[in-house]
Parts: C-alpha cells; structure tokens; sequence
C-alpha cells in the first residue's frame, strides 16, 4: 500500500495534465455543440456520404447533428485517444523510470520484494486509469448538463466501460515494456497507441483487413459502434482481457528475473 | 546459529562476455567492520548487488544473517541497512518524504533515530531532493540506511561526495551502530579509511580477491619504504626482501641519512596488485 500511494503521487502531476486535457476538450466541445447545431446538422448530412471514411469514424452509423451522434463519432474519438495516450504514457515509465532515474537500487533494496514492487506499480497503472475516467466523467457531465441533453445511460455506460478495458489493454502491453526496459520508452508507448488507431481505421476502410479487429482494443470500444448497436462484441473483449491480464503477468515475472541496473 | 554476517562461496556473476566476478569466496564474522578494497572496475559493486537481490548470479551461493540470499532476499532487506554509491532518490520529494517512505516500506515508526541522525549529519529536511548537493543527498542515504537499527551496514564507497567533517561524524556514527552489534561491510578505494577504522579487509582484482586478512596482517609484510640522501641527493623506493642484502648493498656507499619505514596501506595495496600481475 506505502509504494501504491508513493506511486500516485509521483504521477499526480501526469493525471491532471491529461484529465484536464481531455476532460475539458471533451467538456468544452459539448458545450459548444448547442451552438453549432444548425451548422452540425449540414455537415452530419456531408458527412454521412463520404464512404470509407464515414466509415471509419462511424458517421455512416450516428448522424453528428444530434448530441448522441456527435458524441459517439467526435468526443469518443478525443476520449479514446487522450485515454490511450495517457495509458500507454504511464505504463511505459511507471517500471523503467527507476533504472533511468538511478532511484532502483534504493527502491530495490528496500524489504518491499521485486514481485510486491511490479504487482503495486500494476496497480498503481489501474487506478490511474481509473481516476482518468472519472475526472474526465465529471467535465463529460458538465457538458451534458449545459447542453441541455443526456446521451442513452446503457450505451454511455458500455463504452466507458469498454474505454476501461482498452485502456488496460494499451497500459498493461507498455506496462510489459516498462518492465523489460532501462529506458523509459514513451515516443514507442505513444507510438503504440496511434498505431493501434491506425489499424482499427484500417480494418473498417479495407475488408481484406476486417481481421486486424481482433488486434486492435479501439475496435470492440468503438463509440459510433456502441451507441449504434447497443452492443459490444464479446470474443475480441475476452481476447483483450486476455493480453491484458497476459501482459501484466509477464511484467511481473520478467522483472523478477532481470538483473536490475543502479 | 553461524558466527558469520556475510558468506560468501564461489560467487561468480558475468554480464554476457563480459566478466563481472569469478568465484569469489569470503566471510565476514558477526560485529565486525570489514573493508572491501579494490579499484574501480574491480568488482566491488557487482558483489554488493549480488549480495542484495539486484543481480542474479549464475554460481555460487551468499548468506547474510546466516539467511539465503536467494531464498530470504525480502527477510535479509529488512534486517539490512544499504547505502548505494549513488545516492540517488525521487526528484520532487522533499529529504523528510523519503525518509519517511524508507521507514514506512519497513513498517516502523523510525522518528526518533532518523530525527537524532539528521541533526548529527545537519540534514535539511525540509529541502526537494533536486536541491541537495550530492553530499546532502549522502546524508539521506545514510538515515535511510541506519534509522531502523539494521543488524548488517552494506556500504558502498560511503564516503565519496562527503567533506573531511562529515566523514568524521558518519565513521564516528558507524562505531557507535557497531558497538551496539551491527556489522558493517564497506567497500572503498580509500585506502586510509580502511585502515582507520576496519578490522579486517580483502582485497579484489579483475573480479578475483587476492588477499584477505585482518587490517593487521594485510599491513604487515616485508615491504619497505627506505627514504635516503646520498651525495646531497634524496632517494625513496620500496624494497623487498632479505633486510640484511640492503643493509649489505647500502654500506659501502656515502648515506647521509636514511629512513626505513613500514609501508603505508596504499603501497601494501599497490604491492598486492603488482604481484598479482607479476
């Protein structure tokens, strides 16, 4: 619990610079919708018909003139993308910020145990993850309520729950890195998360594609398909809790294994 | 119940081609001050991280506190008290968290002891990390080490960054642990520390120890420091060997004056070296 709180406060800093970020961008732009709804409404309509692309960001699904609608395609993109940049982010650095800073021989030597150190670290990465969701709820709901419309509770619910999940997913993969690495490797953290993006626009643009959807965690969380269908598909969830509780488990075991520099 | 502190048996740790120590064997008695002597590159630091769980060695086995190194690394940590080379902590932190954090990670209230340690090194509490100066930053990584009374010091060249005064209050405070019981193993390349202030030594080279003994026989050899003036001219070398020879070589020449010293710890050291090389 002492390194849990230790960890928290080393990454408070982080946590607010993002949830400020995101969250207000997402706040703001809902806030902003009542006053471009009649501009909105004609670009829902051009949009609706761009084909692949529409495609991709799920306007052929949601029309953007209406709150759910723009919702699902604009906010939930900014959302999962500021959520996966920050998950891969902290997950990168929280292991491998230790041999970097030279702070790992005093940590290590401490009767805390490699396993007790990667096990509270992990879990350091879940509830940062955790506090993310729920300050950007906060500036999310805030926008609702000025806008004057609430989107449908199921489907708002499913997908940030499914946010959890590929946040997760995108945290506990740089969290493995972390652990194998002397290096904080954040550009290959951040690089991760877009090129996770770039795939789930790419299986939806090209069929010959379609299986890069069980890879990428941004395709069962997709918002457009959530608030369209109600649904989420339940095979590429469990193979994401799967490389999920995978990784973690490797990080743990690698990094009790490893000789540790100062 | 073994009379040992620290054994060590066959220690061998390499870093893929490169070596890092090869079979290294050594013991330190209970309540002892033992000085681990050796150049940098030696491997001193690779043997102290061997012994705390940093390193995974591929030979040999280390008992601390008569405890497998391996086994009961979390059980040796908490009876142990370590002072890194590098006194490096979290950037941010103000001196009082991370001690308080040390203390905390070992479940105990260390207040007190740490309160005492600090107004005997002058440590400002209440300054961020990134603002101490490296011997600042040593005295953190003393009350780290020493607040919860450790039964075993591990200290790794302790003294560097520190000024002449504060050397003295940190080798006075190491007495006073030992005088309580602690054990203290300490690795330098200060010669004159260790002479000063441990009881026993070893001594490695390119991952080897060439010699280990008590303080007292390591400075005890046949070396010679011989200071001389012959035709006004001063002279100093060292001489091994039969002292009658030099007495014989030296007599029928002009000496003016002529000194015969023993040698100090750091040509013992040198002598070691060279010979090991010879």
């Amino acid at each position: 619990m002492t390194l849990l709180i230790h960890e928290l406060k080393r990454n408070l800093k982080s946590l607010l610079i993002w949830t400020l970020s995101v969250g207000i961008l997402c706040g703001g732009c809902l806030l902003l919708f009542e006053s471009l709804e009649e501009s909105m409404a004609e670009m829902a309509a051009a949009y609706s018909s761009m084909g692949a692309f529409s495609a991709a960001l799920g306007m052929d699904k949601m029309n953007i003139g209406t709150i759910e609608g723009f919702y699902a395609t604009e906010i939930g993109l900014m959302f999962a993308l500021g959520g996966a940049m920050f998950a891969a982010m902290t997950g990168a650095s929280i292991v491998s910020k230790e041999e970097e800073g030279h702070t790992s021989e005093f940590l290590n030597t401490l009767p805390l145990g490699r396993g007790y150190i990667a096990g509270w670290k992990y879990g350091a990465l879940v509830v940062l993850v955790l506090l993310f969701q729920v300050i950007c709820f906060i500036f999310i709901g805030i926008g609702f309520a000025g806008a004057g419309e609430w989107p449908p509770l199921r489907e708002f619910v499913l997908f940030h729950g499914t946010q959890i999940l590929m946040q997760l997913e995108i945290g506990s993969i740089c969290f493995l890195i972390s652990a194998i690495s002397k290096r904080r490797q954040i550009g290959g953290a951040l690089g991760l998360a877009m090129l996770l993006y770039m795939l789930d626009l790419l299986c939806r643009v090209l069929p010959d594609l379609e299986n890069l959807k069980y890879v990428t965690p941004y395709y069962f969380s997709n918002a457009a398909d959530i608030f369209s269908t109600g649904e989420i598909p339940m095979e590429m969830m469990l193979i994401s809790v799967f490389v999920t509780v995978g990784s973690a488990a490797a990080a743990v075991i690698i990094y009790k294994k490893r000789d540790l520099s100062a | 119940m073994s009379n040992y502190a620290i054994e060590i048996n066959n220690l061998t740790k390499n870093y893929g081609k490169h070596r890092g120590v090869e079979e290294v064997s050594l013991t330190v008695e209970q309540g002892d001050i033992f000085g681990f002597l050796g150049p940098n590159g030696a491997g001193k630091s690779t043997t102290i991280r061997s012994m705390l769980g940093m390193l995974h060695f591929e030979q040999g086995e280390i008992r601390l506190l008569d405890m497998d190194s391996r086994k009961q690394q979390k059980e040796i940590l908490r009876q142990t008290g370590y002072m890194p080379s590098e006194a490096a902590f979290y950037p941010g932190m103000h001196a009082r968290d991370v001690i308080r954090f040390a203390a905390d990670t070992r479940g105990l209230d260390c207040k007190e002891e740490a309160g005492r340690l600090c107004e005997l090194l002058e440590v400002d509490v209440a300054k961020k990390i990134e603002e101490l100066s490296l011997g600042n930053r040593k005295k953190i990584s003393i009350v780290c080490a020493l607040q919860h009374n450790p039964k075993l010091l591990i200290l790794d060249e302790p003294t560097s960054g520190l000024d002449p005064l504060m050397q003295e209050v940190f080798f006075k405070l190491l007495l006073e642990y030992n005088s309580q019981g602690t054990t203290v193993f300490l690795s330098s390349h200060v010669l004159s520390e260790v002479q000063r202030y441990c009881k026993h030594a070893a001594i490695i080279r390119q991952g080897r120890i060439i010699r280990a003994d008590s303080v007292e026989n390591l400075s005890k050899s046949n070396l010679r420091r011989v200071k001389l003036t012959e035709d006004g001219k001063e002279r100093e070398f060292t001489y091994t060997g039969n002292m009658k020879e030099l007495i014989e070589q030296l007599a029928g020449r002009n000496i003016e004056d002529l000194l015969i010293q023993e040698p100090t710890l750091d040509e013992l050291f040198m002598h070691y070296y060279e010979k090991e090389e010879d």
